[in-house]
């Protein structure tokens, strides 16, 4: 029962993620192709999840596509979202957020000359 | 977030096991089965598998079903006084505004002569096609909203935060493309010798 629950608890997770990310597109976000091949392997897994109380080894191998394809999608999105974390903005980084405060407002000082 | 770390999470662990799985020797071979790598499942856990998944279908059919009926209408009909030319701005629960009536499946929204329209009924989201038509005394025609000979231009839903509190809103324009771009180009600000200086070259 072990695979079955891994595959299909992942397969559940991984559909539901890249499908809300899908459903952006309903407010124009371009549609990126690498969503649907994670999509399709997260289907895979979930059919792989079924394969396994029957065929656990050609269950594996199928997982293992399947995670291949979704791979295709998350390994260049965290690749992504790591370099964005590393290349601040230069003004992101002058930024210092004040403690407890949840909205701040940009004013110009009175030294300020423009 | 969240969401996308325990994906992220999950997929990274059965990425590794399927890995081990399809690339261990045969149980037959020198490994024996385990609770971890399992040689397959006994036939009572694969009916406990079956049913409870035959469960889990029904229920999500049916809940689906019971929401879809339930569910408000999602689409409008933007009934526009005829020969209207402009932007067109609908503000959602607005205190003290009239509702939005619904008629045949379409939430009614009749844009007055000012453009403006305020009320307390709640901005819709989902897929939807919304209709357009332009209405006068005796009659309604439908506007086209896309192709060459389309009306409708720039639709937008948003949220503002003022004094009186947030206020969500769709806005629309009504004219021909000419019309939407000369707007457009009015509506820019226009840059004026002392807006272009720079901050380093003033003294």
């Amino acid at each position: 029962m072990l695979p079955f629950s891994l595959y299909f608890v992942t397969g559940v997770v991984t559909c539901f993620h890249v499908y809300s990310l899908l459903s952006f597109v309903v407010y124009g976000v371009p549609l990126n192709p690498l969503e649907l091949v994670a999509l399709m392997g997260s289907f895979c897994l979930l059919i792989a999840a079924y394969v396994s109380l029957f065929r656990p080894r050609a269950a594996g191998r199928l997982a293992l596509l399947a995670c291949l394809a979704m791979w295709c999608f998350y390994a260049p999105a965290i690749a992504q979202f790591v370099r964005a974390r590393i290349r601040k903005p230069l003004a992101a980084q002058l930024i210092v957020p004040p403690t407890g405060a949840t909205t701040h407002t940009v004013s110009r000082p009175e030294s300020a000359r423009f | 977030m969240m969401l996308a770390c325990l994906a992220i999470a999950l997929l990274v662990f059965v990425t590794v096991y399927s890995a081990i799985v399809s690339f261990r020797q045969k149980p037959g071979e020198s490994a024996a089965p385990s609770w971890i790598f399992p040689d397959g499942t006994r036939r009572p856990a694969r009916i406990f598998v079956g049913i409870a998944s035959l469960m889990l279908l029904i229920g999500l059919g049916t809940w689906l079903s019971i929401n879809a009926r339930n569910s408000s209408p999602r689409s409008f009909r933007f009934l526009i006084p005829e020969g209207y030319s402009g932007w067109v701005r609908v503000e959602f629960e607005v205190p003290g505004a009239s509702i939005l009536p619904a008629e045949a499946g379409q939430t009614v929204v009749k844009v007055p002569y000012s453009g403006l329209l305020r009320t307390s009924s709640q901005e819709q989201y989902g897929w939807a096609k919304d209709d357009y038509l332009f209405y006068s005394s005796d009659r309604v025609r439908t506007l086209p909203d896309f192709g060459s000979g389309r009306l409708i231009w720039g639709k937008i839903n948003a949220e503002e935060s003022g004094s009186s509190g947030k206020r969500k809103y769709e806005e629309f324009f009504v004219g021909t493309e000419q019309q939407f771009k000369d707007q457009a180009e009015q509506a820019k600000p226009k840059a004026t010798p002392k807006d272009s200086r720079s901050p380093a070259t003033t003294p």
